[in-house]
């Protein structure tokens, strides 16, 4: 018997304010590269895809989260209100010290804050949520401040097309407050170590240092060109992983509520492409009208994937003050996460 | 139609009298896009998941649907 999650917290989201670089990488480019089997056309079609961003070569992830803060203080938060910074991304500027750290200072955040990194991959706001509401239920925090930023381009061979075409660089930054009107939970997180070296940048680590032999370039049985610096993603293994986790998921988090499909105004999916949510929409059952779709203009943006589409949605008013919303972010770990949000 | 083929063929793009028990995947267009559309149709289709270690050895369709038996 699964054990009972924590309970919804007092808290809600107040703002998500997001950043993209300037670069476009389109369809047309990429079938350029890949003019064989992949013209323009079945690049979007398959992938629902008809641009990513592209990071500047000297532009980190810390400088794309930066931007994503800003716009957050722009709106007119206020950056003195903040308690607590998590920053979670897989391509920290440095070894050492901490992304956060180098954040707090650049975004002109208190010093009383609290700051850490988080790496987690395509379910890493979810899980960013979960600590965010465990410091406002403890009591430690009151506003806590969640940047989720990645450059998954610095990873890709450009001769990789299963992942070149689907991922995408950005940033967002997302304001959770104490909140006696909404609440965030419960959560269901999901782990499984077994599925690591299907979604993996091998080298660069302390497992395995960059050289000459992990710069050996090859090329798999279908044309993709990639080293053992680069990203590789087994896209078959993610498809199942996806399709078995993701609904038992689903299916936990709503025994552990005992809400229904149709109690939800809305489910965001982590936006991963068409083909991987058209599959788990059909799987689920889910009305694909509160299932949004935002990777048309931007790709995968891993984190950052489900803000972008939140952000969205709030703008369009699809989600506001009573909406409940459930989040499910799933990927690289392999790991997944899903909560409810009552807004 | 069953299913499996009318999906394979739209998977391949191709006009499904193609997709006959010993056509060969490679022939078809059988690419990495290609692969994970087949695991999401044959969750479809038969209700269960695929192994994509066991989908990886497939030659043709009827490989691919002798997967559903076992």
């Amino acid at each position: 018997m699964p054990v009972e999650g924590v309970k919804a917290v007092g808290a809600s989201i107040r703002a998500v304010a997001t950043f993209l670089p300037e670069a476009v990488l389109t369809n047309d480019a990429l079938a350029e590269v890949f003019e064989q089997s992949w013209p323009a056309a079945r690049i979007l079609e398959k992938t629902g895809i008809a641009e990513r961003r592209i990071a500047a070569p000297d532009q980190t992830a810390l400088d794309l989260g930066v931007g994503a803060v800003r716009r957050l203080f722009d709106a007119g938060h206020d950056p003195a209100a903040i308690d607590f910074l998590i920053f979670c991304s897989q391509a920290p500027d440095y070894i050492l010290p901490s992304s956060a750290c180098l954040l707090q200072d650049r975004a002109g955040l208190p010093r009383s804050i609290g700051a850490l990194d988080i790496n987690v991959g395509c379910a890493g706001f979810v899980y960013g949520l979960a600590l965010a509401t465990g410091l406002i239920a403890s009591g430690a925090a009151r506003e806590v401040l969640l940047v989720t930023a990645d450059t998954y381009s610095r990873f890709i061979h450009p001769g990789d097309r299963s992942v070149r075409t689907l991922f995408g660089d950005g940033a967002a930054a997302t304001l959770i407050a104490a909140d006696d009107k909404a609440t965030i939970g419960p959560f269901v997180f999901g782990t499984d170590g077994r599925g690591a070296d299907r979604l993996i940048v091998e080298s660069g680590g302390a497992r395995l240092r960059r050289s000459e032999a992990t710069r050996a370039e090859r090329t798999d049985e279908f044309g993709n060109v990639r080293s053992r610096d680069n990203l590789f993603m087994d896209g078959g293994a993610v498809m199942s992983f996806t399709l078995r986790e993701v609904p038992a998921m689903w299916a936990e988090l709503k025994a552990r509520t005992g809400l229904e499909d149709a109690d939800f105004d809305q489910v965001l999916l982590h936006q991963a492409n068409r083909f991987m949510l058209d599959a788990l929409v059909k799987k689920l059952k889910l009305d694909p009208a509160k299932v949004p779709y935002f990777f048309e203009k931007i790709g995968n943006t891993v984190a950052s994937s489900i803000p972008f589409v939140l952000e969205d949605a709030l703008a369009a008013g699809t989600i506001g003050p009573g909406s409940r919303v459930g989040m499910l972010g799933f990927g690289v770990g392999l790991s997944w996460a899903g909560c409810v949000a009552q807004f | 139609m069953n299913p499996l083929y009318a999906g394979l063929a739209d998977i391949f793009e191709v006009d499904p009298e193609l997709i006959t028990p010993d056509a060969r995947l490679e022939d078809l267009g059988w690419d990495s896009l290609a692969m994970v559309s087949t695991i999401a149709l044959f969750d479809e289709v038969y209700g269960k998941p695929v192994g994509v270690d066991k989908l990886k050895t497939c030659q043709t369709v009827a490989d691919i649907e002798a997967l559903a038996a076992g």
